[in-house]
């Protein structure tokens, strides 16, 4: 039973990113040593029938297709040429944070910077030798001291309350639903892996210019595999490195975070509408450091519901949550080595 | 400029010859005790860095002027031999960012400041005769060219993929560790270590001279603010560099001797690393900054005819920033997965920093206010860093937001800021105190026409070169990339234009420097008039080989 | 302002070695502490839960559990590239009552043909859950060795200490997941 149930699991992951540039590599990969602990059958035998169950479900799956890859909308979840401001943004504490930096910290250090500028120029002009040749000999103004003190303390506070406030919704953990996917930084790559859905860790790797011009796509934005989300769930990215330190980051989901190794961090956000989102390796990892990027494509949710099945995953339901699949841990660690 | 000083054994001094009598050259600059002639040392190896290091930095824009890899793998060719890899050349690109980024920091900018500048006029404005530790401050001087040697020599040893650092001047673990065999990491890190070794002995000299060697009447709230700006860079150094010493002690025993300090897998963790190394960063930028700061508002005073408004203000605020300097360093780690009360503590600490810095912004205003101004060339540059200084100031206050900085991070946003307060503030600074103190130095008047020429090609090409990276970081791209995508093209080009007009800036100043030098008008003990009232301008220019053998009496 | 008379030469050399021999003493002290760090920042991390490091209790604190408020536990497993072993939790999620103990079993296989030694790393996130973690029983407390081909069921112990339901830094806190990286222990390695 569980033998063909791993079979039927390799069959699937060989299949499965259609139009991944290496999926066929490293879905042989996965096929190879996903066999392996299946055939060592040692783990307990309640925890094999229960895997058992959900391996057998989700066996109709083989029929499931995976949506067809997104194409991107240019100047959408990736920079426009010759833009002046931050990318659009696509969830609510991108939006806040967004609001945060153009409507309040972009005016005011403008002001801030226009009014010195004026000033200078102002005691420039109005003080230069030939207009004051007497020079005062002023050196103490209280008054005007402790005004210089207390208005930018003023500005400051007015700055803290929001910005205080962006950090409170942005580090608000994720609800226990979230959508969870597990990013492993490698030199240099990413892995992917979804441990509520039996997904095991498929890897992404740069298009090379011909296969990102030829998808349409931006090159050194562009990889092969992409991160499948849902829009408009919850989601969670726990995030760790392998070998040296690499940042996860979207900019247009105002999701920025290390991936550090020997340690977890999670990052929640969620997606406000479908879309590719693109991103790029934000923490030096070495030679290829500019050639790790990331994307993310969020499908509504059906489709990614279908994604999940055409690849061999299940959907996570309110019960299945305490089970995990048998297939994630056979097939995860195990393509680690 | 070691044939400056040389020349003007007759000018002055008439009345104690003593005063003047100079040793033969060995013995004057290889063995130097005097801390002139160290000071002249520092300047000409600050120089001497800063084309190196200058170059560098014309290296990656010409490399990042459009998108596509154009020289890298041509360069590479010269540090890893004709069969360079791509892969080499983009670990060439992370030797030049480290190299750049450590040249200008630890051999550039900190001696020029402290080294150069603070040598030179610390002791002569309290009316001291010398350092208090002559020696030591030879010592701290000869210490850099070792360093210096090891850093540049890393380059051409295996680092890694390819040959040199490639870690970042951040040099964090665990690339700095295991992602990077061979021994350039090593040597970088060696390099690291006597240079702090040189700071922290320049350090305690500094500290012993201004606390113990000052005239009679010169009281701590009578010594100009230059002086006070040298007295905390100097605690911020020797507070600040040991905690960086035993870091990178630390990194490379990690890299020879198995510990696992920065290692998860034998219980360390790679964030001590950086809290560390933090802790020793954010100080580290404000002794870049301070001694800056110092300088221009002598040159304001001086070309304002009128006394630092405000000077307890000025004083104690530079005390302030440098105190709380301290505790604001995981600002540069908001991205690490710090808890979310972590994170709000140290964006309130960091904005903290906006409100001494604004009391000093302000104060030179009002220093200026009611003044009698002439732009002569020392003023242009101090005017210039007032501004420049208060846009890379706002940054700050916009990267400081933990919650904003989760898109900014590690974007060219950062490097805009950054370059804005260093390249444009320090480095406006050091050209301000430069163009302030040649006469005083060399004996010579700078031409004021390149001077002025200078200023506004380098202030053109500057602004043309940093100010677009802030649009590149807010539209996403990271730093330390040697290759973007297309999106970023537009702003690349200009940046790299506007580096092509800072290098012609540059070409101006050496034009000057070596003209003044050889044929400059001789300059008289104040050239300034009656603005200059600090020490140095009561002397001749240059100063008597020894000054002060009778000490003056400020009253 | 009372002049001073100029110190002697003398004195000044006396003060000047004084500030010499203090400021030496200072830069020593900070070169020390920049070593102290390493245990001060271990001690810190285990007081405060700083960075998800969890808490340790012994096998026999009793603790009250919170009836009716359930916590998600998430469970994640690494292994360092390069090393022969499989290691994964057995259930990927687990639901507990605050305060109640529960175990956790990770399996742990060695693939290759030689015994290999390892250590664990871990923490928790999201990390201000660290301070209410605490493991009584962990694999992770002691190396591990397997023989070749050896697989092997750890268990860990722990609890939610029911006071993150005071915390408001917690309030949201909904799921806590524990992560372990397996790394071989060289024998040139030494734990610092």
């Amino acid at each position: 039973m569980k033998k063909v149930k791993s079979l039927v699991l390799a069959g699937l992951l060989a299949f499965a990113p259609a139009t991944a540039m290496n999926s066929q590599a490293f879905a042989q990969d996965n096929a190879a040593v996903a066999a392996a602990p299946a055939d060592g059958a040692a783990a307990p035998a309640e925890s094999a029938v229960n895997a058992a169950a959900p391996a057998a479900d989700a066996a109709p799956a083989v029929t499931v297709a995976a949506p067809p890859r997104m194409k991107p909308t240019p100047g959408v979840g990736m920079p426009s040429p010759g833009e002046i401001s931050l990318q659009e943004q696509f969830s609510p504490t991108g939006h806040t944070a967004r609001w945060l930096h153009d409507v309040l910290l972009l005016p005011l250090i403008t002001i801030i910077s226009v009014l010195v500028l004026a000033l200078m120029l102002y005691v420039m002009v109005r003080f230069r030798r030939s207009a004051n040749p007497i020079p005062s000999k002023t050196s103490h103004n209280t008054l005007i001291e402790v005004i210089w003190t207390v208005v930018p303390v003023v500005i400051l506070l007015v700055i803290a309350v929001p910005s205080i406030g962006l950090l409170a919704d942005q580090y608000k953990p994720a609800p226990k639903d979230a959508v969870t996917v597990k990013v492993t930084g490698y030199q240099w790559y990413w892995g992917y892996e979804y441990p509520d859905n039996g997904i095991g860790e498929y890897v992404s790797n740069m298009l090379t210019k011909e296969q990102a011009e030829a998808n349409g796509e931006p090159y050194l934005l562009a990889p092969d595999n992409r991160m499948i989300l849902p829009a408009g769930r919850p989601i969670k990215l726990i995030i760790t490195g392998a070998d040296v330190i690499h940042a996860f980051a979207i900019p247009s989901l105002w999701v920025k975070m290390d991936a550090v190794p020997g340690r977890l961090n999670e990052k929640t956000f969620t997606i406000e509408k479908p879309g590719v989102y693109y991103g790029q390796c934000s923490e030096l990892c070495g030679a290829r450091h500019a050639f790790m990027p990331i994307a993310i494509e969020a499908l509504p949710p059906a489709q990614f519901d279908q994604w999940v099945l055409s690849q061999g995953g299940k959907l996570r339901g309110a019960d299945a949550a305490v089970t995990a699949a048998a297939a994630a841990p056979a097939a995860a660690p195990a393509e680690k080595l | 400029m070691t044939t400056i000083t040389a020349d003007h054994h007759g000018d002055h001094a008439h009345d104690h010859h003593d005063a003047d009598h100079k040793p033969a050259f060995f013995q004057r600059w290889f063995m130097s005790t005097n801390h002139k002639d160290i000071g002249t040392l520092y300047l000409i190896f600050a120089i001497i860095a800063g084309i190196i290091g200058g170059a560098i930095s014309g290296l990656m824009r010409a490399e990042l002027a459009q998108p596509g890899i154009q020289y890298l793998q041509i360069w590479a060719q010269y540090s890893d031999g004709p069969s360079a890899t791509l892969d080499q050349a983009y670990h060439l690109w992370n030797v030049l960012i480290t190299a750049h980024g450590l040249i200008m920091v630890f051999f550039m900018v900190m001696p020029a400041m402290i080294g150069g500048f603070g040598n030179w006029f610390v002791p002569i404005m309290i009316g001291a005769p010398d350092m208090a530790f002559p020696r030591m401050n030879n010592i701290s001087f000869w210490l850099l060219i070792p360093a210096f040697a090891l850093l540049l020599g890393s380059t051409f040893v295996p680092g890694g993929t390819g040959n040199g650092a490639g870690t970042g001047w951040t040099v964090y673990a665990p690339l700095s560790t295991s992602g990077s065999a061979g021994p350039a990491v090593d040597m970088a890190i060696l390099s690291l270590h006597i240079a702090g070794a040189s700071s922290i002995l320049g350090a305690i000299n500094f500290i012993t001279t201004i606390l113990n060697m000052r005239a009679p009447g010169m009281t701590l709230h009578k010594m100009p603010l230059f002086v006070w700006s040298v007295l905390v860079t100097a605690f911020l150094l020797l507070l600040a560099l040991p905690v960086l010493a035993a870091a990178i002690t630390m990194l490379l025993t990690d890299r020879n001797f198995g510990t696992t300090f920065y290692d998860a897998a034998g219980g360390g963790d790679p964030e001590l690393y950086q809290h560390l190394f933090w802790f020793f960063g954010h100080p580290e930028v404000y002794i870049m900054i301070l001694p800056g700061f110092g300088i221009v508002s002598q040159i304001i005073s001086t070309f304002s005819r009128k006394p630092v408004f405000g000077y307890l203000g000025m004083a104690y605020a530079m005390v302030a920033i440098g105190v709380v300097g301290f505790v604001v360093w995981a600002h540069h780690m908001f991205t690490t997965g710090m808890s979310v009360n972590v994170k709000m503590y140290f964006t309130a600490a960091t904005m903290v920093i906006a409100v001494p810095t604004g009391i000093k912004i302000f104060s030179w205003i009002a220093t200026i206010w009611g003044g009698s101004i002439s732009f002569k060339t020392p003023m242009v540059w101090a005017l210039g860093f007032i501004f420049l200084f208060t846009v890379g100031g706002v940054t700050g206050v916009v990267l400081a937001n933990g919650g904003v900085d989760d898109v900014l991070h590690d974007t060219y946003y950062v490097v805009a800021h950054f370059h804005y307060v260093l390249s444009l503030g320090a480095v406006f600074g050091l050209f301000a105190g430069f163009y302030y103190w040649f006469p005083k130095m060399s004996g010579r008047m700078y031409n004021e026409f390149l001077g002025q020429l200078h200023f506004w090609v380098f202030f053109i090409g500057v602004n043309l070169l940093f100010f677009p990276m802030h649009f590149l970081g807010l539209s996403g791209m990271p730093r330390r990339y040697p290759d973007y995508p297309e999106a970023f093209a537009y702003w690349n080009k200009i940046a790299s234009h506007g580096y092509e007009i800072m290098a012609a800036g540059m070409l101006i100043f050496f034009v000057n420097l070596i003209w003044s030098l050889a044929a400059g008008r001789k300059a008289e003990g104040n050239p300034w008039g009656e603005g200059a009232t600090t020490l140095e301008w009561t002397l001749s220019s240059p100063p008597p080989f020894h000054q002060f053998e009778t000490l003056p009496v400020v009253d | 302002m009372a002049v001073a008379l100029p110190p002697s030469p003398f004195d000044r050399d006396r003060r000047n070695r004084r500030t010499l021999i203090t400021m030496a003493a200072v830069g020593a002290a900070m070169l020390g502490l920049g070593f102290a760090s390493v245990p001060l920042y271990r001690i810190f991390c285990q007081q405060t839960g700083f960075g998800g490091t969890t808490q340790r209790a012994s096998g026999d604190v009793n603790v009250r559990a919170a009836v009716g408020h359930n916590m998600s536990i998430r469970f994640d497993s690494n292994v360092q590239p390069g090393m022969p072993w499989q290691f994964y939790p057995e259930h990927r999620t687990d639901t507990v009552t605050v305060g109640a103990r529960d175990m956790a079993i990770f399996v742990a296989k060695n693939m290759s043909d030689k015994p290999v030694t390892g250590t664990a790393s871990f923490n928790v996130t999201p990390t201000q859950a660290g301070a209410y973690f605490t493991k009584i029983q962990c694999f992770c407390f002691t190396q591990q060795t397997l023989k070749p081909g050896e697989e092997v069921r750890m268990p860990v112990l722990y609890y939610v200490d029911p006071k993150i339901l005071a915390d408001p830094d917690n309030r949201d806190t909904q799921e806590i997941t524990l992560s372990y990286t397996f790394y071989p222990v060289e024998q040139d390695k030494k734990p610092s």
